[in-house]
């Protein structure tokens, strides 16, 4: 790690360390809200590892959601303790993750985010037409399993330790794996990067961590859904997110997560435009392919470029 | 027993047919060209050869076994590295990171340090620009940056397609230098190129493609006298 991400690894912890305080010092409502950030950034930040470094963009996310909030209900309904079984989801996440890839990792052009929209429709319409998930009507949570605190500091937890992994990625090898496919796949392949197994285990990687938040998720609602968890606006949500804040960059999902939430949660809260949140992403992803398409990070370096007009560097870092 | 050979290859894009058996070999320490206007397969059968592409029928074989089908991962192991047409950098990356990349196969890696420092020796530039992100290098520098970053991949026998591609004469004199630098190192080069003159002076043998196939080949000194060849790529009318 160079004194850069030394820098922001620090700034993520002390964050961390804040957030972990704050349940003394705010209300519920706030830190309900800061979850829902937290959650956000989760999503964010992990699809980004795959959709932003590697530049393959899927549209079905919400099928690892809803497979992680899936297994923790189903067997904490059976009685293991629910943060037991969150490893499994996380696996369960990422073996699945390869039922979309293998066949068309292999593929140019846009398969893979094609499958991935099909794959996850399949599984929603899947989970609500058999009986042992509850069917559309969903499975709510056992009792006793709720406690807001621990699942509070078990997600921003994990949000901080996938900013913390995104960083890594981005100066190790294997994050330069991912940037050179999505730079120049055939050059990546001319010089020996097996481009196949290096996306394979970036969706892994990022479904994983999706799953774990899907579990976390079913914890913090207690109650699940094929409509809650396998919704494909939340598919849409967490590609928009890093696309607004900045796609590729460790910033960006971070920043569009934080902006995304923000409008839901104000939205939600006024009842006149508690559908409109949709419409509002929708325009927000205009603008930003109109004018920034490297998104907020892109349009902050073009405001620093202004003001410092000596750049080091014509084009920014990845 | 050549280094490298390709047997009856038929490649084909999609339904296309672009190569119709072609063969060729390469042996140790050679360099090797194919020469060919644009469209005769020439970049397909670099693909083709390196694992980019797999040939419908036909035999690649490399250190006498066939590899036909491979993908390029490993062959990159196996030192067979191939440096794309218009060099293909990954813009955002800077010089020296492309350059590290170049060693990313398992057989590079370990070596990565020694072969930056041999890389930078060859081509001074690329140490004054290491910082600097690759999209931002001259025409000239890039394809510099692209043999070098061929060369982290510790090849011995490297494929290069075009790589005097829209220099200034001035480069391509630079870059074939370079090759022949290359080859002074041990390793066996295998060159596509529009360059006709400046290929056959630095090549021992040639091979003309033609429509995808193969319809001359011989020493590079005795195809240069080819009346054929002189008028379709020198230029140089036989009287």
């Amino acid at each position: 790690m160079n004194a850069r991400n030394r820098r922001s690894a620090a700034a993520i912890v002390l964050a961390l360390l804040l957030l972990l305080i704050a349940p003394r010092f705010l209300e519920r409502g706030t830190l309900n809200d800061l979850w829902s950030i937290a959650f956000a950034i989760v999503l964010a930040s992990a699809w980004n590892i795959l959709g932003g470094f590697a530049g393959q963009i899927s549209i079905g996310y919400s099928a690892f959601l809803g497979i992680g909030a899936y297994t923790t209900a189903l067997l904490s309904l059976k009685g293991v303790g629910p943060y037991w079984t969150l490893p499994l989801g996380a696996l369960l996440g990422a073996a699945f993750s390869y039922v979309v890839g293998l066949p068309t990792f292999r593929l140019r052009g846009p398969y893979f985010t094609i499958a991935t929209i099909g794959v996850s429709e399949a599984v929603r319409v899947y989970a609500a037409g058999v009986s042992y998930t509850g069917g559309s009507s969903g499975l709510r949570m056992p009792p006793g399993t709720f406690d807001f605190g621990r699942d509070y500091a078990a997600m921003m937890i994990l949000a901080a330790a996938v900013v913390l992994l995104s960083l890594w990625i981005r100066s190790s090898p294997f994050g330069k794996a991912l940037f050179a496919i999505r730079q120049d796949i055939d050059a990546a392949e001319a010089l020996g990067i097996h481009s196949t197994r290096v996306k394979l285990v970036a969706h892994a990687v990022s479904a994983a961590i999706v799953a774990l938040a899907g579990g976390l998720f079913a914890i913090n609602f207690q109650y699940i859904s094929p409509g809650s968890v396998f919704d494909f606006r939340l598919s849409l949500s967490i590609v928009l997110m890093p696309i607004v804040g900045g796609i590729g960059t460790v910033a960006g999902p971070i920043l569009g997560a934080i902006i995304f939430s923000y409008l839901q949660i104000k939205l939600l809260s006024t009842p006149a435009l508690r559908d409109s949140y949709l419409f509002l992403y929708g325009g927000l992803l205009m603008v930003v392919m109109l004018f920034e398409p490297r998104g907020l990070v892109g349009a902050w370096q073009r405001l620093q470029g202004l003001v410092r007009p000596p750049m080091r560097k014509a084009m920014p870092r990845a | 027993m050549s280094l490298l050979a390709a047997e009856g290859i038929h490649s084909f894009y999609g339904d296309v047919q672009a190569l119709w058996d072609v063969s060729f070999e390469v042996d140790a320490g050679e360099i090797v060209t194919l020469i060919g206007a644009n469209g005769a397969g020439k970049s397909t059968l670099l693909k083709t050869v390196a694992g980019l592409l797999a040939p419908r029928r036909g035999r690649v074989v490399l250190d006498g076994r066939d590899v036909a089908g491979e993908p390029a991962y490993r062959l990159v192991e196996r030192g067979l590295v191939l440096i794309p047409e218009a060099r293909q950098l990954w813009p955002t990356m800077t010089v020296r990171e492309n350059l590290e990349m170049g060693a990313y196969s398992r057989a590079a890696r370990p070596e990565r340090a020694k072969s930056l420092e041999r890389v930078l020796a060859m081509f001074p530039v690329l140490e004054k620009r290491a910082r600097q992100n690759a999209g931002t290098l001259s025409g000239g520098e890039q394809q510099m940056c692209a043999i070098g970053r061929g060369l982290m991949a510790r090849p011995r026998i490297l494929l290069l397609d075009e790589p005097a591609l829209g220099l200034a004469p001035k480069l391509v004199r630079e870059v074939f230098a370079a090759l022949k630098e290359i080859r002074a190192a041990g390793v066996t080069l295998l060159l596509v190129e529009q360059n006709v003159p400046h290929a056959l002076a630095l090549a021992d043998r040639a091979y003309v493609l033609e429509s995808g196939r193969v319809t001359r080949t011989g020493p590079c000194t005795e195809l240069s006298r080819d009346p054929r060849v002189r008028e379709e790529f020198l230029g140089i009318a036989s009287i």
